[in-house]
């Protein structure tokens, strides 16, 4: 039995929910963050699910998949860069919280 | 060749930004260098104009015409470089770093002006002059005297508007007519005009004018004058400036006699912005009560006669030698002039350490030589003969009359308006009232004369009877400021003058040697100007 | 014969400015050598011209070409009569002036190199006007005139008052030129031609009306540099510069000039062309300077004062009899007026140095004793201005009175009336200042003037009294084809005889012989007014200047800051701002702001797909 492509995205939707929810919700810039590679591990469930909904015999697409390697190659580049420079703002304010980043708006 | 003419003032702000080298005797060695070059490539391309075409140069690939083979060209090359040279021995920086970024902002404001006259590409012509507007933007808002940043950005908002005003109408001409260059411009005129002449032609007017500081678009100038470092005031308002005459001219000379079709919708309310120049600014220049003011506010009001020649070559649809003859020499004498009055400020204010007209006094009795050279570029501004400027002014007042006849226009009616008076005194005793009705006569016949007259007079040529009045207007201001800073009794600002320097006398003179010459030889000025 | 020896006119003068102002500044004595050595240069070659020991005329000097002829601008001389007399008159009282001058400006401590260069620029820029074959080199030289006056006025320009009246002659003048070019550029449409020779066909066929405004405008050229009505203001002040420069430019040459090209035009545009209006204009504005500087001279005291307006008077006279088309009559008065009245300013010149720099004729008297030679020519110049029968002055009156009474009669009783004033002043002067006991301690030590002084004196004492006779006169007068005046025993000879005992007179009852020690006709109104000059200064400078045109200035200085500067581009900068205020309140700088406007626009984008 195959569990039906509307399951995945169900799935990839509710992943996707949670992660902007946390992004906009928390103020910790570090918990921001690991929403964010949640609202990228839900396109990338929907990019598998489709690549396998798509495909013939049995063969996924591999465009999809080949895609979302990408995007976690792309991402774990983007989270070292990101803990980064979250440690040296840390080091230099002493706070994440990312509502009294706003130094720029003045 | 003719790019050395830009890359080397570029590679010596180089030497000067990057290896540090003496800032004023790099940039005098390259501006001497330059004028040597130049003045040779001048004198080669009026020998044998064949040479001028070969004198086209490529940058990678692009093509980016250089060429001396534009009705201005030369002359402008010319003034750029006696202009440059000057500017650069008459450098007086307060510091070594700021002498450093004179030179520089010198040269490459040089640089880009000279690009811009030699370039046969219109946008080339257009991207030259906007990067040697930067170096004056910077140099005011670094260097300037009083509000400084303010007044940089006042000019850097209002030109940056212009170029953009600008580069739209350029841009429609060139695509209108399918021609990038100025002398593709003029070969394509014979198969056509642009579909939307009154638009570019207002664009062109509007963004020209506004570089050159026409009337309403005049706020600009004077205060940047006044607070640049002597030797951006003097590259700028000298050459610079002259940018927008020179687009306005070459445009006009390419389109020969069609350029009435192109500007000629736009040419009664130019006369009437000139006229706000030169008696509109001309009395703002009266009331000025610093010298640096008062110069500044002159060269606005000086550059009305200017676009006097504009239109009276569009009123005569392009058929007017002697008004672009004019124009070109008033250009030239123009930019030596104002040079040399601003150059020669600096001088002041470095003497006296101020510039108010009311609190100097009796400068020429401790430095007669100042007040001689400040005399003479004083009188020159306000056209006195065998000085430069009168025979361009004096060329201009002619043109505009060049192409008027009389007998056809002039009206002959309305001479006997107050008839009836002159007749009931004639009944008075013997004398008396022969000289009642002689008067009346002679009020009544010469009030309906004006008129007729009047009625007989093209709109320039009745432009020109309001412009004469300017010669007044700088009269005025101009032997007040000298009667003010050189004569009378010494005031205690003239008491701490010392000496000229050698370098403060060289470069005056120089300039002065130009003045005089183009003033009493004019015609030696006619080879440089590719007209009919 | 030698081809373009007449340039040398130019250059010569001209060439010695240029080196000794910039080569001999410090070396005054080289440079007035110089100055000198040029003026008699240029005499020596008008003579050589005037006697035909030289003929032929120069090229012409293409000044600005166009490719066409009929454009270009030339600049060429006039070799006729009326130019080469009158070069004989400047540059013979030129030469006279130089000399004068060294023994006048000895003991001076400013710079006399300035002052000899400034000579030099005049006896060029004075030969432009007079050589001038068009009317656009008279305008070069018109305004070199103008810019020589400048600086020899404003010579000793540490005198603040030297400074202004310097100032004041220029600008006037310049509101004078103002006119005088647009006569030019209509002269130009009129006529189609600037040269002279060549004007006298055009005329036809245009209206009466543009050439009255052709010829005014031209005219007003005249007023500015002859100093008539309403621009006569510069003149008196122009009496601030040395005297010997009141002598040859503000009494004898320059403000003669504008007589000259008015008579000039009439030649060679033909008196056609003076229309009814025209000529009306100009005879009576010569009438109104004429009886008003008459009028003002007879209350100064300052010696070169009286002379300046007796000057603008008899420019008037001059104007006058150019308005009745009686240009001949007027070169002739021009031709005598230059060499007394340069006496005249010159004796005055002599009598201030040998009073220790006193010009108060009040502070003077009884100098005819100490300073004989000197007042011997002082009087026979005031003979001559006065009009005494026998002298030069009395025949070219004559000859413009004379004029007058055939032309219009109630120009010969305005000239009537001038001679008696004329008369009067002359008379109050001369008894005021040389004779009695004198009134003050530098009148009290004058002595003799130098030789230097005393020999341009007699030169010009000399033909104060001969130039008006027939066998000079003759030779001399600018005018073509000169014949001296036939003097008859007619109406205007008993008149003028009558208005000359009149003045007399008046004077010798009022002034006795110097016994009165201030003046009888002072503390009234009219006296008061008198030396206010009518008041006219002032309201020219409360009213204009300082009123009219500085006011107009400030204004227009306002609005232009407040208005375009303030409102127009301060005020745009201003909305820009404004906007920008408010726009950056979107720019809150929370991080969950952001995201949350991005979510809802991904929301928003979600949607307007679904649909």
């Amino acid at each position: 039995m195959t569990i039906p492509l509307a399951h995945y995205l169900i799935l990839s939707g509710i992943l996707f929910s949670i992660g902007l929810a946390g992004v906009l919700i928390r103020r910790n810039i570090l918990v921001v963050f690991m929403c964010l590679e949640m609202m990228l591990s839900a396109a990338n469930i929907s990019l598998v699910a489709f690549s396998r909904a798509q495909g013939t015999a049995g063969i996924p697409v591999y465009d999809a998949q080949v895609l979302s390697l990408f995007i976690v190659a792309i991402a774990a580049a983007e989270v070292s860069i990101g803990l980064a420079l979250i440690v040296a703002m840390f080091r230099a304010r002493r706070t994440v919280d990312s509502t009294s980043l706003n130094s720029l708006k003045d | 060749m003719l790019i050395w003419l830009i890359l080397i003032p570029v590679i010596a702000a180089a030497l000067i930004g990057l290896l540090r080298t003496p800032g004023r005797l790099t940039a005098i060695t390259a501006a001497a260098v330059m004028l040597v070059l130049g003045v040779g490539a001048i004198l080669c391309s009026i020998l044998c104009p064949e040479c001028s075409k070969a004198c086209l140069s490529t940058v990678c690939g692009t093509k980016i015409q250089f060429t001396l083979g534009l009705p201005f060209s030369k002359i402008m090359v010319l003034l750029a470089l006696l202009v440059t040279l000057a500017a650069t021995i008459g450098m007086k920086a307060p510091n070594k770093d700021a002498e450093r970024s004179w030179s520089i902002s010198s040269l490459l404001l040089s640089a880009g002006a000279i690009g811009a006259f030699m370039s046969d590409n219109i946008i080339a012509f257009y991207g030259f002059h906007e990067l040697a507007l930067i170096p004056t933007f910077i140099m005011i808002g670094c260097y300037g005297r009083g509000d400084r940043r303010s007044i940089a950005w006042t000019a850097t908002v209002y030109l940056g508007l212009a170029s953009m005003v600008l580069l739209a109408g350029l841009l429609l001409l060139c695509t209108q007519m399918n021609a990038w260059t100025f002398t593709a411009l003029k070969t394509s005129v014979a198969s056509g005009m642009p579909s939307t002449p009154c638009l570019i032609a207002g664009l062109l007017i509007v963004g020209f004018g506004t570089l050159v500081s026409l009337f309403p678009f005049h706020t600009w100038a004077a205060p940047a004058y006044a607070s640049a470092p002597a030797p951006i005031a003097m590259l700028h308002a000298g050459v610079l400036k002259k940018f927008g005459l020179y687009g306005l001219f070459t445009l006009a000379e390419a389109f020969g006699s069609r350029c009435g079709e192109l500007f000629g919708s736009w040419n009664n309310l130019l006369l009437l912005l000139l006229l706000g120049n030169i008696l509109w600014v001309g009395y703002v220049t009266v009331s000025q009560t610093r010298l640096d003011d008062m110069l500044g506010n002159s060269s606005v009001m000086h550059m009305g006669y200017i676009f006097l020649a504009f239109a009276a070559v569009i009123a005569d649809k392009g058929n007017n030698i002697l008004a672009y003859q004019g124009a070109a020499v008033l250009m030239l004498a123009h930019g030596l002039t104002i040079a040399m009055l601003f150059l020669l400020t600096g001088q002041i204010e470095s003497q006296t350490r101020t510039l108010e007209l009311d609190s100097m006094g009796g400068l020429a009795r401790k430095l007669p030589l100042l007040g001689f050279l400040f005399g003479l570029a004083g009188m020159a501004s306000i056209g006195l003969p065998l000085l430069a400027n009168f025979a361009g002014e004096y060329t201009i007042f002619v043109s505009c009359f060049a192409n008027w006849k009389t007998g056809a226009t002039a009206a002959t009616a309305g001479c006997d308006v107050l008839t009836c008076c002159i007749n009931w005194l004639n009944a008075l005793p013997w004398g008396i009232g022969c000289v009642f009705t002689w008067m009346f006569n002679g009020i009544s016949s010469g009030l309906s004369a004006i008129a007729s007259v009047f009625g007989g007079l093209g709109a320039v040529q009745l432009t020109l009877v309001f412009a004469l009045w300017g010669l007044v207007i700088s009269a005025i201001y101009m032997l007040r400021a000298f009667r003010n800073i050189f004569e009378s009794e010494i005031g205690h600002t003239s008491e701490r003058a010392t000496k000229l320097s050698c370098a403060d006398i060289i470069s005056a003179g120089f300039l002065a040697l130009f003045i005089v010459l183009f003033g009493i030889a004019p015609q030696l000025l006619k080879p440089l100007m590719n007209l009919i | 014969m030698i081809q373009n020896l007449p340039w040398l006119f130019l250059v010569l003068p001209l060439l010695v400015a240029a080196i000794d102002w910039v080569i001999f500044h410090k070396c005054p004595k080289t440079a007035a050598t110089l100055s000198i050595l040029s003026a008699l240069g240029t005499f020596a070659l008008c003579i050589a011209y005037l006697t035909g020991w030289q003929t032929g005329t120069a090229d012409i000097y293409t000044w600005m070409p166009t490719g066409s002829a009929a454009t270009s601008l030339h600049l060429g001389l006039t070799m006729d009569e009326l130019a080469m007399r009158m070069m004989l008159v400047v540059t013979g009282i030129g030469l006279l002036v130089h000399i004068f001058s060294i023994g006048y400006m000895k003991g001076d401590n400013s710079n006399l190199s300035r002052y000899f260069a400034g000579l030099s620029i005049f006896m060029f820029s004075m030969s432009t006007i007079v050589l001038a074959d068009n009317l656009a080199m008279t305008f070069i030289g018109w305004e070199m005139v103008g810019f020589s006056s400048y600086l020899l006025i404003g010579h000793w320009f540490h005198k603040a008052s030297a400074a202004d009246a310097a100032k004041k002659a220029f600008i006037t003048n310049r509101v004078g030129d103002f006119g005088f070019l647009l006569g030019i550029l209509l002269t130009l449409g009129v006529f189609g031609t600037l040269t002279f020779d060549k004007m006298g066909t055009a005329a036809a066929g245009v209206a009466p009306c543009l050439l009255t405004v052709t010829v005014i405008c031209l005219f007003c050229g005249a007023i500015g540099k002859s100093a008539q009505f309403p621009l006569h203001v510069w003149l008196p002040d122009a009496m601030e510069g040395p005297t010997p420069v009141s002598a040859l430019i503000h009494a004898a040459t320059m403000v003669a000039a504008g007589v000259y090209m008015m008579v000039r035009l009439q030649i060679s545009m033909g008196t056609e062309v003076f229309t009814e209006t025209a000529r009306m204009v100009i005879a009576t504005v010569g009438a109104i300077t004429a009886v008003m500087a008459a009028i003002i001279a007879t209350q100064q005291d300052d010696i070169k004062r009286v002379l300046a307006y007796s000057t603008l008077s008899q420019l008037g006279y001059m104007v006058m009899a150019v308005g009745l088309l009686a240009g001949e009559a007027a070169m002739f008065h021009l031709y005598t007026h230059a060499w007394f009245k340069a006496l005249l300013f010159l004796g005055a010149g002599a009598v201030i140095v040998c009073c220790h720099h006193e010009q108060d004729i009040w502070k003077m008297g009884g100098l005819a004793r100490r300073m004989p030679v000197t007042v011997l020519c002082f009087l026979m110049g005031t003979f001559a201005l006065i009009a005494v029968p026998g002298f030069s002055g009395f025949f070219s009156k004559e000859a413009i009175l004379d004029a007058a009474v055939v032309k219009h009669p109630t120009f010969f009783w305005i000239g009537v009336g001038v001679a008696v004033l004329t008369t009067f002043y002359m008379t109050r002067l001369c008894l005021v200042a040389f004779f009695g006991p004198a009134r003050a301690h530098g009148a009290a030590e004058a002595r003799e003037a130098s030789p230097s002084m005393l020999l341009p004196l007699l030169a010009l004492a000399v033909m104060a009294i001969i130039s008006g006779y027939g066998f000079v006169a003759d030779y001399l007068v600018p005018a073509k084809g000169f014949h001296a005046h036939g003097f008859h025993f007619g109406f205007t000879f008993y008149v003028s005889l009558g208005a000359l005992v009149l003045g007399l007179l008046a004077a010798v009852v009022i002034y006795g012989f110097g016994k009165r020690s201030a003046d009888p006709l002072s503390n009234n109104f009219i006296s008061t007014a008198l030396r206010k000059r009518l008041y006219i200064d002032a309201i020219y400078d409360k009213g204009l200047v300082g009123g009219l045109q500085q006011c107009g200035a400030h204004i227009i200085e306002f609005i232009d800051s407040a208005l375009i500067r303030g409102l127009l581009v301060q005020g745009s900068a201003w909305l820009v701002r404004c906007i920008g205020v408010l726009l950056s309140r979107i720019q809150c700088g929370s991080l969950r702001a952001y995201s949350c406007v991005a979510g809802l626009g991904l929301l928003i984008i979600i949607v307007l797909i679904a649909l």
